[in-house]
């Protein structure tokens, strides 16, 4: 068991846990292993974690937890159980925070490969509000 | 920069299995043609360039992130999921 730090919480992890990325994220190709823990407190949205940098946070939930209707179409090398997560940009006033929807991030359950890919389609946007109701 | 000259109906070709064509030309304009396999992934580069924007917005450091803003947040949501 390796740990890494969150928010002054060691959590634990496992090698089965970390996620591969082959291509980076867009724009930071250099996050290529991480590993995605939730805590409690801040359930749905959970942290996803970089390896190899020990500063690095993205904070990231479950698209469908909030967009009921969030259904879009992944290419064709991503498998009906793939595992998606949306990345989430946080404010202060936490009304103004954003989920980019338009470029989600897929991890495969069964390798735990993941990437990011842009959807083609346009209804998505990659800073959309939170429903505030 | 590897850069080509093609008139309308000439294609180019990347790797084995992708190939871009200049359908058509007309003044400032060009329509591209791309045939790809679908586990390659085609946007105009102004997409990409948001996406990039965005997520360098979204990375946080470890010591700056805004636990407060974040519970309330989760307290938002978790009411919201059953």
């Amino acid at each position: 068991m390796a740990t890494i730090m969150i928010k002054g919480h060691q959590h634990e992890y496992s090698d089965s846990d970390v996620i591969t990325f082959a291509e980076g994220l867009i724009g930071l190709p250099r996050i290529r292993r991480a590993v995605v823990l939730s805590m409690n407190e801040f359930e749905p949205f959970c942290w996803l974690a970089p390896l190899d940098e020990t500063e690095t946070r993205f904070v990231v939930v479950d698209p469908k937890l909030i967009f009921d209707n969030y259904q879009p179409k992944f290419h064709s090398s991503a498998s009906m159980d793939v595992q998606t997560y949306a990345i989430v940009t946080i404010a202060s006033d936490w009304k103004q925070t954003t989920i980019n929807l338009r470029a989600p991030i897929l991890i495969n359950p069964e390798d735990r490969t993941g990437s990011q890919q842009i959807l083609t389609e346009t209804q998505y946007h990659f800073a959309e509000r939170l429903p505030q109701d | 920069m590897l850069v080509l000259s093609r008139r309308p109906g000439q294609k180019i070709v990347i790797g084995n299995e992708i190939t871009i064509e200049v359908v058509s030309v007309s003044g400032e304009g060009v329509r591209l043609g791309i045939s790809a396999p679908d586990t390659v992934s085609v946007h105009r580069f102004e997409v990409f360039e948001e996406i990039q924007a965005a997520n360098k917005l979204a990375e946080i450091n470890e010591a700056a992130i805004d636990a407060t803003s974040l519970k309330d947040l989760s307290e938002h949501f978790k009411d919201r999921q059953k």
